[in-house]
């Protein structure tokens, strides 16, 4: 076993697939001698030549539709967007060219696009956006969001091995904050499946990134204060998404509460709330509950990104408000 | 460098070939039996079948819609293209995209997205990609004028100066981007000015005269395939009908039409190829004959095909279910 921080286990799981099959190639912004603005790549240049890992112009439409290109060529392109929000300059690349190739043309288009995202360090309305409920509204891309060390290495190398577009969001903050003992091997971590961090049978919470943490954080709390025993489920995947441990943990706690950073409308707890209400409302004890952002850009200063981002305290207050209802 | 018989005759068999799938496709527009509008590239023949008769088997192509003398350069059958036209079962997008949207791997032809310019930078990833494989590709990306006003085009020329991947942009300047003129689409004197921007060569050619651009850029396209770097390429045409068969076109001048009817590629090459002793006018109106017999079977046969089955809907969004 070895320490891992998040920002590592996402280097390693690079590392570990470019490795393992030279089609891996990587590029983007300020990616190789430099390393990347968050230092992911530090050393692949050293490692892997030139040729496999290059910087690109600030130029994401064509970062991504000349990966479209070398993917239907037989390569696994690994894109590094500097920040989620830049690729939105990209998003007709994304959605009308890398996802929907495969189903108009049999054609399978196997990129990773690497987009650091999410808040809470005074990134402002630029550089802290959640697009995940963006990503999973289209229709041949899958969207993948790990929120522990391990989960980022093995996420990755799946993410990579995948024959379809994958979105693999990575949150900002969590990139030095949490650490964990991982196994030295970078096996897979499969698409699709969520994880329980926490048992309990009184409510569930289904969360994923940076907010399965604080959601740990306040079923703790509530643990300690008053008793409760609150399921934490991260999805880790969030297209295809786990149905199934959804609707068994719902059957199991009677009590749902669904966190995630970003904003409410048309988030991705809406669909994990219309699940719920679609095929497990007569086993609630309570109404679905949502904790997350309001419908409002991300606010830069540290009061107002305090208010805008859900965090353990108002994740604890929904919690006893689910839990006492 | 001077064209061979064989080459010369190949485009104009390609030319004669676009052009009448294109007013077989126009007929049975109005005819109502095709779904949706048609959109075709007549009297822009020339570009796509001289470059094609350059190109080499590990080059790849991304055509738009004036372009399917591309396709057919390519090797598309009458039969492929048909089929995709009328959205059957068997056609190269199984009804699941419509009219140009159509490509083949092996024919290293993209099927081209609505989205113009998005096409350009996909051209310059597939060379990197060959390339990377040691193949010695070089790459054709077509844009229209208006299509160079595109974020995309910008990236994508830029993208391949820096990284020196061959591809040969070829602009097709056909005075209209739907109802906009050129004047109201750029401020350059030629497009291919542009070129200097980018820190690459630009050359003007005369976009109605296959020949004298496969004369043109066939040592360009040798010299990139040997020293890789982009070039850009502004091809002089015109187009001669809407830019959909809804379209009356009213808004551009009728002398305008006048003069580029008078350079009809194919009448040109027509010339040409007698002039040069390749075919003289039997020979061409043999061909001719050939060819339109060769789409007359084909359109019959793809309208008598079956049609997308309801059920697969769903199938086939991801790659490996
Ligand atoms: C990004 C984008 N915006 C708008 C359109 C709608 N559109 C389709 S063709 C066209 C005109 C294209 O003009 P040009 O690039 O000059 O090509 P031409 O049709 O003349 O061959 C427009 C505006 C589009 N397809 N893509």
């Amino acid at each position: 076993m070895i320490e891992s921080t998040y920002l590592e286990g996402i280097r390693a799981g690079l590392q570990a697939e470019m490795r393992e099959d030279e089609n891996v190639i990587l590029f983007g912004q300020d990616i190789a001698a430099f390393g990347g603005a968050f230092k992911v790549t530090l050393g692949f240049l050293d490692e892997f030549g030139p040729k496999r890992v290059f910087n690109t112009p600030i130029s994401e439409s064509a970062m991504i539709g000349s990966a479209i290109g070398m993917a239907t060529q037989g390569l696994r392109p690994v894109v590094e967007l500097q920040f989620a929000d830049f690729g939105l300059t990209a998003v007709h690349q994304i959605m009308n060219n890398a996802a929907m190739t495969h189903y108009r043309t049999g054609i399978p288009v196997p990129i990773t696009l690497r987009m650091p995202c999410g808040g809470g360090f005074g990134g402002g309305p630029f550089h802290s956006e959640e697009l995940e409920g963006l990503f999973c509204n289209m229709p041949g891309l899958k969207v993948v969001y790990p929120a522990f060390p391990g989960d980022a290495r093995g996420l990755l190398v799946s993410a990579i091995r995948d024959p379809n577009p994958v979105i693999y969001l990575e949150n900002k903050y969590l990139y030095r904050h949490v650490k964990e003992m991982i196994p030295r091997k970078a096996d897979p971590v499969p698409l699709g499946i969520a994880r329980i961090c926490r048992t309990g049978r009184d409510a569930v919470i289904l969360t994923y990134g940076a907010m399965v943490h604080e959601s740990i954080q306040a079923a703790e709390r509530v643990a300690a204060d008053a008793g409760y025993g609150v399921m934490v489920i991260d999805m880790r995947t969030l297209k295809p998404y786990d149905e199934d441990t959804v609707l068994s943990a719902v059957a199991a706690c009677n009590r749902v509460l669904i966190v995630h950073e970003g904003c409410r409308t048309c988030g991705f707890g809406a669909e994990l709330a219309a699940l719920v209400a679609e095929k497990a409302f007569h086993l609630l004890d309570a109404p679905v509950r949502r904790m997350t952002a309001p419908d409002v850009p991300v606010p830069f200063a540290p009061e107002l990104e305090k208010a805008y981002r859900p965090d353990a305290d108002k994740i604890e207050q929904a919690l006893m408000e689910l839990l006492e209802f | 460098m001077t064209l061979d018989k064989d080459k010369g005759l190949e485009m104009l068999r390609v030319m004669l070939m676009t052009r009448a799938i294109e007013e077989r496709l126009i007929r049975l527009y109005h005819q109502g039996k095709i779904y949706g509008g048609v959109y075709t590239g007549y009297g822009q023949e020339a570009t796509g079948a001289a470059t094609a008769a350059l190109a080499g088997p590990n080059d790849i192509f991304t055509p738009c819609i004036r372009n399917l003398s591309a396709h057919i350069g390519r090797g598309a059958s009458a039969m492929d293209v048909f089929r995709q036209w009328l959205g059957r079962k068997d056609g190269p997008t199984g009804g699941r995209d419509s009219n140009v949207h159509f490509g083949s791997a092996e024919n290293g032809v993209y099927a081209m997205i609505s989205h113009l310019g998005a096409m350009i930078p996909v051209c310059v990833g597939a060379v990197m990609g060959r390339r990377y494989r040691g193949l010695d590709s070089v790459g054709f990306a077509f844009i229209g004028d208006g299509g160079t006003s595109t974020g995309d085009f910008h990236e994508a020329v830029n993208f391949a100066a820096v990284r020196d991947v061959p591809v040969v942009i070829m602009i097709e300047n056909n005075h209209y981007a739907y109802s906009t003129p050129t004047r109201e689409q750029y401020r350059c004197k030629h497009l291919v000015d542009r070129a200097a921007g980018y820190g690459i060569e630009g050359i003007r050619v005369d976009g109605n005269d296959a020949v004298a651009m496969a004369e043109a850029l066939g040592p360009v396209v040798e010299d990139i395939r040997r020293n890789p770097r982009p070039v850009l390429v502004e091809a002089d045409t015109m187009r001669m009908r809407g830019h959909g068969e809804h379209d009356d076109f009213s808004y551009v001048p009728k002398e305008l039409l006048d003069a580029y009817a008078a350079r009809d590629p194919i009448r040109l090459a027509r010339k040409q190829a007698a002039d040069h002793g390749w075919a003289d006018d039997a020979a061409a109106d043999a061909l001719a004959g050939e060819i339109q017999s060769v789409v007359d079977d084909a359109y019959k046969a793809a309208l008598a095909e079956s049609r997308p089955d309801a059920s697969t809907l769903t199938l086939g969004v991801y790659a490996g279910d």
